[in-house]
């Protein structure tokens, strides 16, 4: 039927064909073994990562903070460990009948119950464990103890809150620490080339950072550094084994200056009244004693407030979070005549045999305009250091109405006002000292010669925080040689700023410190009353605030109905004398008097602090 | 001992190059099947079996003369049309997809059967046919073959009816198709492809075809898959991870490794020696089949091997195109290594008819 010619070339035809489909299946071979060769060989480093990122899950290890000291080594803050009740949900099937059998002898809340359920199915698939409950009692883990036989997938463990452990006391000074935001979370994590990861908490609540004071200022240095685990996960996700662990390194340890035994009497002596009271170690200008009042409690700030109790604290008439000690603002009023009069001193305007006649109040030549002082009928004959100790302000009307207020304002800042003082406070305010130009930019209005003499007695537009009064009363019981105060002293900042004028004489500063001395001492001095609390001598200045000026004893009467209208109570004093090792600052709001409200306060701190050597 | 030897030669037909070159296979796929099903004995014994029972089948199906198949492939392509038509309206549904034939001790994928009768049947319709084949020849087998891929196509099973159709295609170019029909029909099926693309193809094929062009634009959808395969295979590098190693295939990140994605977990344990060193195992099979298709003693035998082998050939390079990502995932097995019963004995099937083909020679020519 076919003839062998044309057999012959049917054959040779489907050989053609045949070869030309291999060749082209060939091609492709060739081409297919170039992809692989380029995946595997070319390309093996990339997708081995691949490969490695996709069986491998990293968790961060949250640090432990930490801890917080005062002067004397006692802990302030620390990490008390709480205990939560822990699933292993890998055995489990039926999670409600868990819960039951749980709740029949530790009580699971409806909330609790729901969020169990909620969490359960994904925790499960992935093998993460699921906290049932947290802060257990000691009662509660007794219970599951006795009963731990039949619950093999759940354990009790460990995590920290944290705690200070006066909460009351430093709630200013070292503050308090809250939730991490994912910003500075992130911040956090890329310092320490890590990526946002799921986490193994030390801490029940979560991520923790600084809010307020040490905590925050000390942040970095409290925190510690994340540490990582490497665990080998299937690819729907779930926990195989761990691979790698780089441990957390706990933070470190922040040593205060602060004094617990002189916190507390200040706490004690204030007794919820509004006010602050700071007091310094003037040889290295360390704080050891902030304390604003009213306080709240930085534990229940850190770990959970209801907001009943938030609505409470926020809308409260006396503000306890506001912290006074560091920026409330408060007129210094004649704690300023000693700094008053070593400018008349270093002007040359007067020496200590100058007296002036004192009938009780100073006419400003321009206008005639009266300024009185706080005693009728006047002080008399009276030179600078009879001046302090009776607190003469037509002296010092006198003194200051020769000046320029440039010169003075320059004068006053090396004292402390209008800068901050502090190297380690958390937001200082700066105060005011003010100058002819903050006058002219803020009330639009030009110097006048009588603003001068009101800043000659420490009212008016200049006003200071009770750490800058501190730190003015530090100079004064140093003479001029301090360092910027600090909580915790580091020997890098340790360098004193020493205060050096030709025409101030040691000589003068002896002068001063008889001269404040005497407010206490002397029989005319204006806190004698706090002669007999003490039995040591104490250099001070009383001031009394005034807030509404008023012409008469029984105008101010009507005012002192009210009492947001009362006058401040405010001292500064240093002791021991003669050779004084602290310095404070009282501050009472509408405490009236200086010597005898403000007074006692100091007094009994100085003393905690003093005995306590 | 040589007694047994020529008595194997004279009274068994049997090409022993391809006879172990496809037993060392098949072992190997064994091995590979035990690490790429994680040590699923169970699945280990079943896959045993049927490459115990395939070569057996291949063995026997070797022996008939050509001239059975040449007369009986209208029987064979009718009795599996039958099966699948069956399959069509009382298989057995997976996953939305109806192909197998349930027999109780073994589910049939009907659509394996049929992609190796009509090849056979094909070759015998077209081996007498004179040169170039006539319009109406062409058109009556291309009739057959479409009707074939379409119900094959609608249980859906792309992968297989892809390779059916291939199948089908070959044997008529090899026929002697002229090449003037190949060009004009080349035209208008890249012309229609629009429109293919939109009536034929269903929504999750045309998203598989979208994702090998950006695999990396869906990477836990449907690119999953593919980057997965891909990261498994780049990842074994020159030598592998090593035997049972491959983290892409033991913790769950690759899919389907023991069918369709199994090259992946061979390249990801043995590296490119390892890929190598298989793919130079089918080279040498194909190139043996080759070899048969221009000693073999006749027309029907030729167009039969060439069919048959260009069957093998497209298969296995469709898998290793769509597991490195050449081509889309279509759901296609590596031929005696990947699991599954009715592929393996498909092949066994189809290599003891090239066996027969090639070792029946006849009286005439000897």
């Amino acid at each position: 039927m076919i003839d062998l010619n044309e057999r012959f070339s049917e054959k040779r035809n489907f050989f053609n064909r045949l070869i030309f489909v291999y060749i082209f299946f060939g091609v492709l071979f060739l081409y297919l073994i170039y992809k692989t060769f380029s995946l595997q060989i070319s390309s093996y480093s990339d997708y081995e990562l691949a490969s490695l990122e996709n069986k491998t899950r990293e968790f961060l290890v949250q640090p432990r903070r930490g801890i917080i000291y005062d002067r004397n080594g006692e802990i302030i803050v620390n990490n008390k460990p709480s205990y939560s009740m822990i699933l292993d949900p890998e055995n489990v099937d039926d999670i409600n009948e868990l819960i039951f059998e749980i709740n029949k002898f530790v009580n699971l809340s409806d909330a609790e119950i729901k969020n169990i359920n909620n969490i359960f199915p994904n925790k499960k698939k992935l093998n993460r464990e699921v906290v049932l409950k947290r802060n257990l009692t000691t009662e509660e883990i007794a219970k599951f103890e006795v009963r731990n036989y039949r619950f093999p997938d759940i354990q009790i463990a460990e995590r920290y809150s944290r705690e200070n452990l006066y909460p009351y006391l430093f709630s200013h000074s070292i503050g308090y620490v809250g939730n991490l935001d994912e910003e500075k979370l992130q911040e956090i994590l890329s310092s320490q080339n890590l990526e946002s990861n799921e986490t193994i908490f030390t801490y029940s609540n979560g991520f923790l950072n600084g809010k307020t004071g040490i905590e925050y200022i000390y942040d970095e240095k409290l925190r510690g550094l994340f540490g990582k685990k490497i665990y080998e996960v299937d690819a729907s996700g779930r926990l195989l084994q761990e691979k790698q662990m780089t441990p957390a390194v706990a933070g470190e340890d922040i040593f205060t200056s602060l004094d617990l035994p002189s916190q507390k009497v200040a706490y004690d002596e204030l007794n919820n009244r509004r006010g602050a009271v700071v007091a310094v170690d003037i040889n290295d200008g360390s704080i050891v004693t902030y304390v604003s009042s009213p306080s709240f409690s930085v534990n229940k700030i850190a770990n959970g407030l209801t907001q009943n109790e938030f609505d409470e604290l926020i809308n409260d008439d006396d503000k306890p979070f506001f912290d006074r000690a560091a920026q409330g603002r408060y007129s210094p009023a004649s704690t300023i005549k000693p700094a008053i009069g070593l400018f008349g001193i270093y002007k040359d305007i007067l020496d200590w045999e100058y007296t002036i006649q004192d009938p009780g109040f100073f006419i400003l030549p321009e206008d005639g305009r009266i300024y009185r002082g706080w005693k009728k009928g006047g002080h008399g004959e009276i030179n600078l250091k009879d001046a302090i100790i009776e607190s003469s302000n037509t002296f010092f009307f006198s003194l200051a109405y020769q000046t320029e207020i440039e010169e003075l304002r320059a004068h006053l800042s090396n004292f402390g006002f209008g800068k901050n003082v502090c190297d380690d406070c958390f937001m200082p305010d700066n105060g005011l000292l003010p100058s002819p130009r903050w006058k002219m930019n803020t009330h639009n209005f030009g110097w006048f010669k009588g603003d001068t003499v009101n800043v000659g007695v420490g009212q008016g537009y200049i006003n200071a925080t009770p750490i800058q009064l501190a730190y003015y009363s530090a100079f004064l019981a140093t003479k001029g040689n301090i360092n910027k105060f600090s909580f915790v002293q580091d020997s890098k900042n340790a360098n004193k700023n020493i205060f050096n004028l030709k025409n101030i004489t040691n000589i003068d500063w002896d002068n001063i410190h008889e001269s404040m001395i005497g407010v206490i001492e002397s029989p005319k001095g204006t806190a004698g009353r706090l002669r007999s609390l003490k039995d040591y001598v104490i250099a001070a200045k009383s001031g009394t605030v005034e807030l509404v000026s008023t012409e008469t004893k029984e105008d101010y009467q009507i005012i002192r109905e009210t009492e947001g209208k009362r006058d401040h109570a405010i001292i500064i004093a240093f002791a021991p004398m003669p050779n004084p090792k602290y310095a404070i600052s009282v501050v009472i709001e509408n405490g009236e008097s200086g010597g005898s409200v403000a007074g006692p306060v100091a007094v009994a701190v100085l003393n905690s602090l003093v005995k306590n050597d | 001992m040589i007694n047994f030897k020529n008595f194997i030669k004279d009274k068994i037909y049997i090409d022993l190059y391809l006879f172990f070159s496809i037993t060392l296979l098949s072992i190997m796929g064994l091995v590979f099947l035990y690490s790429a099903s994680q040590g699923n004995i169970e699945t280990i014994i079943k896959q045993s079996f049927f490459v115990i029972f395939g070569l057996f089948l291949m063995l026997i199906v070797s022996q008939p003369d050509p001239d059975f198949y040449k007369n009986n492939s209208a029987i064979f392509l009718i009795f599996s049309l039958v099966l699948v038509l069956v399959t069509l309206f009382f298989g057995k549904e997976v996953n939305g997809a109806r192909r197998w034939l349930d027999l109780g001790f073994f589910t049939l994928q009907t659509s394996e059967i049929i992609k190796v009768a009509l090849p056979v049947f094909l070759a015998a319709y077209l081996y007498d046919k004179s040169l170039p084949i006539n319009l109406l020849n062409t058109f009556t087998t291309l009739f057959l073959i479409l009707l074939i891929v379409n119900l094959v196509r609608i249980q859906p099973d792309l992968g297989t009816s892809l390779v059916i159709l291939i199948a089908g295609l070959y044997i008529l170019f090899l026929a002697g198709l002229s090449w003037r029909f190949i060009g004009i029909s080349s035209g208008i099926f890249i012309l229609s492809l629009p429109f293919i693309w939109n009536n034929f193809l269903e929504p999750f094929q045309r998203q598989r075809i979208l994702t090998l062009l950006d695999p990396n634009a869906d990477p836990f959808g449907s690119g999953w898959n593919i980057t997965q395969s891909k990261i498994a295979i780049g990842s074994g590098g020159l030598q592998g991870k090593g035997y049972q190693m491959g983290s892409q295939a033991h913790l769950d990140f690759l899919p389907e490794t023991e069918t369709d994605f199994i090259f992946s977990v061979i390249a990801e344990e043995f590296g490119f020696i390892g890929v190598c060193i298989l793919l130079s195992i089918f080279l040498f099979i194909l190139l043996r089949c080759l070899y048969l298709a221009f000693d073999a003693r006749d027309r029907f035998c030729r167009l039969t091997i060439g069919g048959l082998s260009l069957l093998f050939l497209s298969t296995v390079f469709i898998n290793l195109s769509m597991v490195v990502g050449i081509i889309p995932v279509v759901g296609m097995p590596l031929p005696f290594i990947s699991k599954g019963g009715s592929s393996l004995l498909s092949f066994y099937i189809a290599f003891g008819i090239i066996i027969s083909m090639a070792t029946h020679k006849k009286l005439m020519q000897k």
